[in-house]
This record gives C-alpha cells, sequence and structure tokens, in this order.
C-alpha cells in the first residue's frame, strides 16, 4: 500500500480504510481503494473533511458485500462460499441439538445475568445524575462533636419563625458564586418525624406517606427541576400553601382521569391546614437520593431543621463559600464559634451522597462502594465462565469435523477462509442467544427491582444501547471462543486432520489450556458457594443471636403527647391479650447523635455516651432487668442508670469495680456552660444494667446513658407487647384504641423483629443476589463439565476399547476418568480456600458481631462439588465404558 | 441473449458516451451529473463488474494518480458485442416509440 505524502491532513479515516483492506479481495482492493481515496480527496476540497470522512465511511460499509470479498480469486470455483457456510453451519447446528440447546441455554442465561448486573450497577452509578448541572449542586454538612449532621439546624431549632428559617438560605444567596438555594425536609427522614398524613377533600379522606416540605420552592425547582403535568412551578411556588402531588398520588385522590379534570387550585386539607393543589407532576427516577409522594410548599417546615443545598455558577468554588459561611457563621447561629462542639460546616457534592456513609440522618440509605465492586467482579467472573464453557465446548464439537476442514483445504480453501467459516459459526450461534436473552432479561428486571428494592423500568431492554451492549457482549464472547479452534485448524498441516481425532485431545500432556480453564472455573465456583454460606450464616446469627431484650410479640406505633398516651395505655391493659405498653427508645437502631460525658471530680472525657429517655413500660415490654427501677415502683419519678460498656468505661478512669459507681455523679456534656449547674449536666448514677444491643449488631455495644421514667413527661413512640395467638384481632383492637385518641395523624405500625431485619436488609439482599448469581455460575460450570467429559468419553473410546480388552472392569476404567478431575477439584479448593476465607472476612468486617468463618465450609463445599463432578463423569462416562470393545476397535 | 438490466444499461452507455479514461469512479460523477441522480461508488463498482462479466465491456489496469494515493484505476470500454446490444435495444425501442400514437 502506497501512502499519500502528507496522510496527517487529508488522509481518510484509517480504521475505514484498514476495514477495507480487511474483506476486501485484493484483486479489486486496488481499484476500489484508489476510487475511494480520489473521491474523497475531491470532496474534501469541495465539502470540507468532516463530509468527505462521512462519505468515506458509508462507501466503505456499502462496499461490504460478497461482491467485494472474493470474485476474481482463482479458487473461487472450488470454494465453498459464503451462503455454503451458512447452509453448513445451520446443518451442524440442527445436528446437535443437544449440545447446542445446552449451549444456547448456558449463554443467554449467563450472558443475561452479566447484563441484569450491569443494569444494576448503572442504576446505583448514576444515583442523582438525572438532574442537570447535578457537579454544582452541594448540600451543606454540620460538623457537631464527633458527628456530621446530613442537614443543617434552625437557629432557634422547632420554635424557629418563618424569619429565622430564611437566615441561612438568604445569606447563601448573597454570594456571588451561589446561583440557587433550597431547603426541605421529607417527612419519612430522621429529622422528619415519620409519620403518615391524612389528605382530605371533598369529605374524602387518603393516607400519605412521604411528605416533602419546603419553604424555598423556586429554589427547588432550580436545583431539582420538576415536571409539571398540571399546573406550572410559577403556579405551585408562588405563593405559600400550595401542595403539589406526584401522578401516582393524583391519580390515588382523583382517580385515573386526573388529567382531564380541572383539579388545580382544588382546596386540599394536610393536617387540619388548608392547602390549594399548585400542580401534578411526574414522579423523579427512582436513584435520587431522596424520594416523596407529594410536596408541600410551606412558609414554615415543620423540624428543627432542614436538608440545605445550594446550586453554584460554573466558575464559582465550593471552598470560597465555605470560607465565608464559617467566617460569618456567628451572624447566622449566635455563638457558633464559642461553642467548642460545634466544629464549622462543610459541604458534599450532591453526586457523593449516595455513596458516602457514617453521616446522621441520611435521607437514604447509601450504597458501600465495595457491594458494587463485587458485583462488577462477579459479572465479569460469569463472563469468564460463560467464555471458557463456550470455548470447550466449542473446541470439543470441532473435533470431530477435522475431516471437514481438510477436505477443505485439499479443495482450495486458505487459512483465512477457515478461520472466516469457523468463526462465523461460532458468532451464529452466540446471534441466535439474542432472542433467548432477550426475552430473559424482560422477565427478570421486576425480580431484580424487587430484590434489590430498586425502580428500574423494563423499557430499558427497548433503549437501543442496551440491545447494542447485550448483541456485542454475545458477538465478543462468540468471537473470543471462536478464535481459537479458527486458529488451530487454520494453522494445522492438512496431513495431520487427516489423521486420527485423538490428535488434538491434549490428554496426555501435563498442563494444558483446557485444563487451567477447568480449575478457574472450579475455583470460582467453590469460591462462590463458600462465601454465600458464610453470609447466609451470618444473617442467620444476626437473626438469632440475643440480643438482650425481646422482640417476640412486641410491636410500636407513633404517638405525640403524653395524655394521649395515657389515655391509650389505659384503654391497652384493659385488653385481656395486652401484657405490657410503654413509650419511647425502640431498640434496632442507626447510631444518633452522641455526647460527652465524665465522672465528677475525674478529667477524662469520653465522647461517645448515647444518651435515651424511656419510661419503665418499655423497659418491661422488652424484657429488660432493671435492679435499679423498683425505686419506681416505690414512689421515685425517675431514676438514672447506664449500661454495663458505660460502667466499665467509667470504672477504669475512676478505679475500683463497677458497682462502686452507684451513688456517684456523673456529668454528661461538661464541656456545656449553664447557669443551673455550672459545667455540663450531673446525674446520680443509681443503677447499672446489663448491656442490649440497642443499636444494629453492625456496631459494638455502646456506653449508653438511660433516664427511666414512672411517667415520662413525652411520648413519641408507643411500644406495646401481647399474646401473638390472635394477632389480627390484636391490631384492629390497638388501632381502633389508637383511632379515639388520635384524629389528626393515620394509624401505622411496625413489629420489633421486622424492624430489626430492616436493619441488615441491604446485606440479605447483596446476599440473596449473591446466591442466585453463584447459582448460575454453578449451573453454568457444570454444563460446561458435562461438555468437556462426554467429549473426553468419546474421544478414548479407542483407549477404552483396548484397556477392556486387556482385562480391565468398568469400575477401572471409570476411576481413569475421574481420577484427572479430581486432582483439579483438589487444587481448585486448596486455590479456593484462602480466597473464600479472606474476601468473607472483609464483608464480615461490617459487622461488630460476626461469624467467624470455618475453613471447614469450604472444605465441604469443595467435597460436594466433587461428587457432584463424579456423579456426572460417570454418567457421561457410563456409555463409553459399557461399549463392546469390538465396536470402538474395528473401526481403521 | 444476455439481459440488460436497467442501470446496466445505462452504465453501458456512460461508458460509451464518456471522454477520457472510464473508470468507476468517473463512471459515478458522469452518472450523477447525466442523471440527476446519486449513486454510491459500491453500486457503479458491481455493475461495471457484471457487465464485464457478461462481456459487454473490457477493462485493463491503467495509469495511477497522485490523489488516488499512487493506486491504478481499472480502466473500462465497450465491446463490440456492448456496442451491438445497445444498438439492438435502440433499434426495438425506437420501433415501439414509433407505434405510440402521441405522447401526451
Amino acid at each position: 500500500m502506497n501512502n499519500h505524502k502528507d496522510p496527517q491532513k487529508t488522509a481518510p479515516p484509517k480504521w475505514a480504510d484498514d476495514f477495507l483492506q480487511w474483506f476486501c479481495s485484493e484483486e479489486l482492493l486496488e481499484e476500489i481503494q484508489g476510487d475511494l481515496v480520489e473521491a474523497y480527496h475531491e470532496r474534501a476540497a469541495e465539502y470540507g473533511r468532516s463530509t468527505a470522512n462521512r462519505l468515506f465511511i458509508k462507501d466503505v460499509l456499502l462496499f461490504f458485500k460478497p461482491y467485494a470479498f472474493e470474485k476474481y480469486s482463482d479458487a473461487k470455483q472450488f470454494l465453498p462460499m459464503f451462503d455454503n457456510y451458512l447452509k453448513i453451519a445451520i446443518r451442524n447446528i440442527l445436528h446437535r441439538k443437544g449440545l447446542t440447546t445446552i449451549n444456547l441455554l448456558g449463554l443467554s442465561v449467563g450472558i443475561s445475568a452479566v447484563l441484569l448486573i450491569s443494569f444494576y450497577l448503572n442504576y446505583e452509578l448514576t444515583y442523582d445524575q438525572s438532574f442537570p448541572e447535578n457537579e454544582q449542586i452541594y448540600r451543606l454538612m454540620n460538623d457537631y462533636r464527633v458527628q456530621t449532621y446530613t442537614n443543617m439546624r434552625f437557629r432557634d431549632y422547632y420554635n424557629s419563625s418563618r424569619e429565622v428559617q430564611q437566615i441561612l438560605p438568604r445569606k447563601l444567596k448573597q454570594y456571588d458564586e451561589v446561583k440557587h438555594v433550597c431547603q426541605f425536609i421529607t417527612s419519612q427522614s430522621d429529622i422528619g418525624g415519620g409519620d403518615s398524613y391524612y389528605l382530605e377533600f371533598e369529605d374524602q379522606q387518603f393516607v400519605l406517606e412521604n411528605a416533602l416540605f419546603t419553604n424555598t420552592g423556586k429554589g427547588f425547582q432550580e436545583l431539582f427541576p420538576q415536571t409539571f403535568i398540571l399546573g406550572t412551578p410559577s403556579q405551585a411556588f408562588g405563593d405559600w400553601q400550595k401542595i403539589v402531588l406526584t401522578e401516582k398520588i393524583a391519580e390515588l385522590c382523583f382517580g385515573p382521569t386526573w388529567r382531564q379534570q380541572d383539579i388545580i387550585g382544588k382546596q386540599l386539607t394536610l393536617a387540619d391546614e388548608t392547602y390549594e393543589l399548585g400542580g401534578v407532576i411526574a414522579e423523579m427516577p427512582g436513584n435520587t437520593h431522596f424520594n416523596f409522594d407529594f410536596i408541600v410548599h410551606r412558609a414554615e417546615i415543620p423540624s428543627w431543621g432542614a436538608y440545605i443545598y445550594l446550586k453554584l455558577k460554573p466558575e464559582g468554588a465550593i471552598r470560597s463559600v465555605l470560607t465565608k459561611l464559617n467566617a460569618e457563621i456567628d451572624q447566622i447561629f449566635p455563638g457558633y464559634t464559642e461553642d467548642e462542639l460545634s466544629k464549622g460546616v462543610r459541604s458534599i457534592s450532591l453526586t457523593d451522597i449516595h455513596f458516602t456513609g457514617g453521616n446522621l440522618y441520611e435521607l437514604k440509605e447509601v450504597v458501600n462502594l465495595n457491594y458494587l465492586y463485587t458485583f462488577g467482579l462477579i459479572a465479569l467472573l460469569i463472563l469468564g465462565t460463560i467464555w471458557i464453557n463456550y470455548a470447550n465446548l466449542s473446541v470439543a464439537m470441532y473435533a470431530d469435523r477435522q475431516k471437514e476442514m481438510a477436505m477443505r483445504k485439499v479443495l482450495g480453501a486458505r487459512a483465512k477462509d477457515i478461520s472466516f467459516q469457523l468463526l462465523m459459526e461460532a458468532m451464529l450461534l452466540s446471534i441466535l442467544c439474542f432472542p433467548i436473552s432477550w426475552v430473559l432479561l424482560w422477565t427478570l428486571i421486576p425480580y431484580l427491582n424487587e430484590l434489590m428494592s430498586i425502580e428500574l423500568a423494563p423499557s430499558i431492554m427497548l433503549q437501543w444501547r442496551s440491545n447494542v451492549v447485550l448483541l456485542s457482549l454475545l458477538l465478543i464472547i462468540g468471537f473470543a471462543s471462536g478464535i481459537y479452534p479458527a486458529i488451530l485448524f487454520s494453522r494445522k498441516p492438512t496431513i495431520t486432520l487427516f489423521g486420527k481425532r485423538a490428535s488434538t485431545v491434549p490428554i496426555h500432556r501435563r498442563v494444558n489450556l483446557k485444563d487451567v480453564l477447568l480449575t478457574t472455573q472450579f475455583v470460582i465456583v467453590v469460591g462462590l458457594l463458600s462465601i454465600t454460606l458464610f453470609i447466609y450464616q451470618q444473617m442467620e446469627y444476626v437473626r438469632t443471636k440475643d440480643l438482650g431484650f425481646q422482640t417476640e410479640g412486641v410491636m410500636y406505633f407513633g404517638l405525640n403527647g403524653q395524655e394521649k398516651y395515657q389515655q391509650i395505655r389505659t384503654q391497652l391493659m384493659k385488653l385481656p391479650e395486652t401484657q405490657s405498653v410503654g413509650a419511647n427508645s425502640v431498640p434496632g437502631s442507626e447510631m444518633f447523635n452522641q455526647l460527652t460525658y465524665k465522672m465528677k471530680d475525674t478529667d477524662y472525657v469520653y465522647s461517645d455516651g448515647t444518651y435515651l429517655e424511656m419510661d419503665y413500660g418499655a423497659l418491661k415490654t422488652l424484657g429488660i432487668d432493671c435492679d435499679a427501677c423498683h425505686l419506681l415502683d416505690e414512689g421515685k419519678d425517675q431514676v438514672f442508670i447506664i449500661n454495663q460498656t458505660a460502667a466499665e468505661k467509667l470504672a477504669k478512669v475512676k478505679g475500683g469495680s463497677i458497682y462502686e459507681l452507684i451513688g456517684e455523679t456523673l456529668i454528661s456534656e461538661p464541656e456545656w456552660e449553664n447557669e443551673e449547674f455550672g459545667y455540663g449536666i450531673p446525674y446520680n448514677i443509681e443503677g447499672i444494667i446489663d448491656d442490649y444491643k440497642f443499636f444494629s449488631l453492625k456496631y459494638p455495644n455502646q456506653p449508653l446513658l438511660m433516664t427511666v421514667y414512672r411517667e415520662s413527661p413525652w411520648v413519641y413512640v408507643v411500644l406495646v407487647k401481647a399474646k401473638t395467638d390472635h394477632w389480627p384481632t390484636t391490631i384492629s383492637s390497638i388501632k381502633k384504641a389508637y383511632l379515639e385518641v388520635e384524629s389528626e395523624l393515620p394509624f401505622t405500625y411496625t413489629f420489633l423483629d421486622d424492624h430489626m431485619d430492616e436493619l441488615y436488609k441491604r446485606e440479605r439482599r447483596s446476599g440473596i443476589l449473591l446466591g442466585t448469581l453463584s447459582f448460575v455460575v454453578i449451573v453454568l460450570a457444570l454444563i460446561g463439565l458435562g461438555g468437556i467429559v462426554s467429549y473426553i468419553a468419546t474421544s478414548r473410546e479407542k483407549e477404552i476399547g483396548i484397556r477392556k480388552v486387556l482385562g480391565a472392569s468398568v469400575s477401572d476404567i471409570l476411576y481413569r476418568l475421574n481420577k484427572r478431575f479430581f486432582i483439579l477439584m483438589g487444587m481448585a479448593t486448596a486455590l479456593a480456600l484462602p480466597v473464600s476465607i479472606l474476601l468473607s472476612l472483609r464483608w464480615l468486617e461490617n459487622f461488630a458481631y460476626h461469624i467467624d468463618p470455618n475453613p471447614w465450609w469450604v472444605l465441604s463445599t469443595g467435597i460436594a462439588s466433587c461428587l457432584i463432578v463424579v456423579i456426572i463423569v460417570t454418567l457421561q462416562g457410563w456409555k463409553a465404558a459399557h461399549k463392546h470393545p469390538i465396536e470402538t476397535l474395528r473401526t481403521d | 441473449m444476455k439481459g440488460l438490466g436497467y442501470l446496466e444499461e445505462t452504465i453501458l452507455l456512460l461508458v460509451m458516451i464518456m471522454e477520457g479514461e472510464v473508470y468507476g469512479y468517473a463512471v459515478s460523477k458522469a452518472y450523477e451529473e447525466h442523471m440527476d441522480k446519486s449513486i454510491s461508488i459500491s453500486a457503479v463498482h458491481a455493475v461495471l463488474s457484471r457487465l464485464e462479466k457478461k462481456g459487454f465491456i473490457s477493462s485493463y489496469m491503467g495509469g495511477a494518480t497522485e490523489e488516488r494515493g499512487g493506486r491504478k484505476k481499472r480502466i473500462f470500454q465497450a465491446t463490440d458485442e456492448g456496442r451491438k446490444v445497445i444498438a439492438d435495444i435502440k433499434a426495438s425501442r425506437l420501433k415501439l416509440w414509433n407505434l405510440l400514437p402521441s405522447l401526451k
């Protein structure tokens, strides 16, 4: 090929040119390439380079047809052409129906699993990226004590007036860098109260769960634009007391014809306040870090703080905003800098929120990136397994076709033609998988959604991008597994192909590619199985571990106010099935704000205390023993107790045993200067209780400082323990009692053991997904193994025949067949052992309380897999071992 | 007798009409110029090779030029058989044209 003198400037796209050279027959290449290059230069001169490039590519692609392939070749009369290849390929596929079906199914299932994982990963990794210019959006976070709050507080907490709530947003808007600001809470968030609401209009009443309260509607629309189906943003956020419903809620309230109705401007009542309907919006995508059912635009946010976001101008830097804000922070929160506990305001960028754990009150559960990497790795493992399978099976399949290849070579087929034919066959088979995988994916996406609790629309399969990915994956697998036989057969001298079939069986060599591939597969199988097993064991462990309190028959529901509580308690205690009723501090919590504490007259200050308040009924309901609580029965109003962990820490500083602490004084928040006590708040330690797992088992025992009341002065949640014999009637009796005392908020309850399970739902889901995927890998590997063994058994028929003639029994032969696989399995188990133990330990580190992965389980998995392998080998080898030697030996 | 498709007929005519070197790209340009329709280079190549196979045109490898990156052209010319088939077509068409009462 001659290069043009200035290829940099005026050469046509190189890849297209190379492609042309690749497929075009040599005889035609010169004239075609010449014409195209000539046309290219003319067009470049006339229309410019990009048009010329485009037309060149188009022309090359138009040439890609049989005409240009081998027209003038001298050998063409003898060469079976394109259509012949196709015919042979189809015949072969039909000829081996069993093998083809196994191959097709295996490939389809495997590829579908890989694609499902990539959909899931894509969903998680593109969190919050649907918001425009998301890289310029940040949320403010407050460092307080040793923890980071994902929300900002209002200056006067719950008592902040509407003007006070706007101080921080207004301040931020004054900065040059800032374009828009908004703040909101969602009612299901940790600072939103978690209540449900009644929405009423025209005598109808609906229970709605997740409200988003904002007093900066315009900013909200700028940062997180909502698509209005009815109404406009200015109608919705132009004034206070407006409600915006999502489609789903609009349909619930106004029926399926809500689009046709004139509902904008309707008066709705929410928690005894009147609002005007300002619009109906489309659902947000599921992968956003907050969600809601309806927006309430209101002058005051009903909480002690809000999540506050800002969008910067493109040239603005968040660092300078924070510097300015922290310098002026006292204007917003008087006394902020003097307060030793306040450590400053920081920011998190919108797209990092979903991946950043360890902060307080995050709106939605965050995701552990390590889990995502693990799933990505498993997708690769599955791809590897499929490829290994497919390559192994095709080597086996093509081994019988040596003579066909030899014939073709004799008739003039060149190495290139043989490779082309074999590659085409491999890729044809993989293309056949396309419809199967497509249907599988379409069916499985809803299950994936349910399992991982995500919202992936099955219509993702109608997007061209998903289909291109699916098809290219299939083609790559087809190509990668066809390339080995293609090269093998095309390179081999013709005469050896006519020879004995066994020549391609490298069974006598010490190490060969097939063994390496098989061992790798088994390592994957044993490793995944063991890890799944350890995850299952850990999940069982957290489910059955003694938490130090009882969950059996305990349920709880939200209720605000001491009077209502006293009324409902009286009502509930009248029910024969009720055993006890209590208020506040439901265990099974994620971490929340911690405080500092120390013993009086010592200097060492701990900063990891958790302060709890509850009534005696709550302790009784949970079945927690409290010696000091008899004081309450004797007429004391409240007792202060600490748990054993706290006692041990304090005793270490104080010296002496933990029981000597009883009667001593503990100071909480000793750095807080106040008029009443000087520094901190003193508590007289009246008792020590055994540790109980107030927090998730992911965390070690925390020091608990608890005030137990005879009659709690404030109530937000009610715990009930009842006999479990007739739960439905018990629940409805409780509901009846609830509705008598509370008319504003709907009744929603949770069973304590369900709540405890919720704590580990992400781990459990990941475990189930991993288990399912391991199952896919195992089935794929076994399919591949079956193919290999049947191939080996048939290709060793003659050897088996001779052995039988020389006196070997069937069991001797089966032993010989099994031996090799046994060794491979043993090696695989040995390799999988450390890997799976290490990976499991990494995962188990997420839990303060966890099982110790026992290596024996890995060995057992290895042995179990071994048994399955033996069964498969024996079944496949049975036929070969039972064949009469005369049948196998008389040929040739 | 070998048949001749519409496109083949047009291209064959162009080969006979054109002055200078007749090769793939030149024919495609001539086609676009005379017929006011665009055609891809590959279509022209395919038709030319079909015509050659049918024996209506013959070819030899001609000179290389700078703008082709030094590659040779395949130069086509009509064979006697080609001229004859065109003349036949013209005669038979004319006969039919003449039978047409009026063309309105």
